[in-house]
């Protein structure tokens, strides 16, 4: 299993290289896709459709990165995410740091949520559905 | 055009075999859609045995999303790459807006705007992922100026052109620039019932007085497929020989 996560760590960098031209060197597991790495919104489509070229898997729409939640009102108000907000949030993502977002939720925030951790952590667990 | 990949839909005559000539001529590999004749379309692809470039035909409906996406697959998994989109496959389905039907005016939209919002959304994915691409609609002045007896062309060939703006704005960061190419009256079937019912009244509204030929649109589509237009995107050209000048008075 672990050599199975290096592995995706590896491709995700390469993926993540690729997508926003910059140097694996560059990128860890922590690196915000936003804030460290400079992604804009076109970028995390690219990155998905590399990520589902690479893993030869679908990733459908709003699954990795939940874009259109965001500008769902029942889930952003005032430019804060509602804690109704951070639950969905939390069921689509389970692993990423909602604690520390929770402590201030702004939309802005959410790129430091967003991370390459994150994407492997989201792989490992479809690949390993994707087994069973 | 050396290497590259080209699609072309609804190539196998008028507008659309123009370009596809162009395109093989320069020594592009063209791939081209037909709807209807495939015949037609056979006797244009094994007319270009001894041209620069490849050229094949593949049957298309636009109007269907699986059809669309087969055929950019197809091409795809060929070629490993697509460098070239040239959305040309369009229809007129003409008469005054008041007795106009709503399956003229659905049939319009969904083929001349439908078909192009179907093979960008299928094609764009390929040019973002190898972070180059040269997508070219083919609209109409008509979509400028509108038309008498074209409310449903009009507003597919309008909306083609804030489309085209709007997606060149989405993926210029890829190196993949979006542009339309504007024809006014041209020699082709499509628009022989105008030609012979106003022929010479349109002329006299065109100050370089003839109309356009199929090659003069194919000589532009070619330009902007070309190295030469890389820093040229989200722009709408026009071709009609002076007639929108005109048509603004």
């Amino acid at each position: 299993m672990q050599a199975d996560k290096n592995g995706i760590i590896q491709s995700v960098k390469t993926v993540i290289s690729q997508a926003l031209r910059v140097d694996e060197s560059q990128i860890s597991l922590e690196s915000s896709l936003i804030k460290d790495l400079g992604a804009e919104s076109i970028d995390f489509l690219d990155i998905v459709f590399r990520l589902e070229k690479t893993f030869k898997i679908k990733i459908p729409k709003g699954e990795l990165f939940p874009e259109k939640l965001l500008t769902d009102p029942a889930f952003v108000k005032d430019g804060r995410v509602t804690g109704a907000g951070i639950a969905e949030l939390k069921a689509r993502i389970p692993n990423s740091r909602w604690e520390e977002f929770s402590k201030n939720p702004l939309v802005a925030n959410l790129g430091d949520v967003f991370t390459v951790g994150m994407i492997v952590n989201y792989l490992c667990e479809k690949l390993e559905a994707v087994k069973r | 055009m050396k290497g590259k990949i080209a699609l072309v839909t609804g190539g196998s005559r008028g507008i659309g075999a123009a370009i596809v000539k162009r395109l093989a001529e320069e020594g592009a590999s063209v791939y081209f859609t037909y709807c209807s004749s495939r015949e037609e379309a056979e006797r244009l692809a094994g007319s270009f045995a001894h041209s620069a470039g490849r050229v094949f035909c593949l049957p298309c409906d636009v109007r269907r999303p699986g059809e669309v996406q087969k055929v950019v697959e197809e091409v795809t998994e060929r070629e490993k790459r697509l460098d070239v989109l040239v959305n040309n496959a369009g229809i007129v389905r003409d008469g005054l807006f008041l007795t106009m039907s709503d399956e003229d005016w659905q049939e319009v939209l969904d083929t001349n705007l439908g078909g192009v919002y179907r093979f960008c959304k299928a094609a764009a994915r390929q040019m973002v992922l190898q972070r180059a691409g040269r997508i070219i609609n083919i609209s109409s002045i008509v979509g400028e100026l509108g038309g008498l007896g074209q409310a449903n062309y009009a507003a597919s060939k309008g909306a083609v052109n804030a489309f085209t703006k709007s997606l060149a704005a989405e993926l210029a960061s890829r190196n993949v620039t979006v542009n339309a190419v504007s024809p006014g009256m041209v020699n082709t079937r499509m628009s022989e019932a105008v030609r012979s019912a106003y022929g010479d009244k349109i002329k006299e509204k065109i100050p370089l007085g003839t109309f356009a030929e199929p090659s003069d649109v194919a000589a532009v589509a070619a330009f902007l497929a070309s190295e030469d237009a890389r820093y040229i995107t989200g722009q709408v050209i026009t071709v009609d020989g002076g007639l929108g000048l005109l048509g603004r008075r």
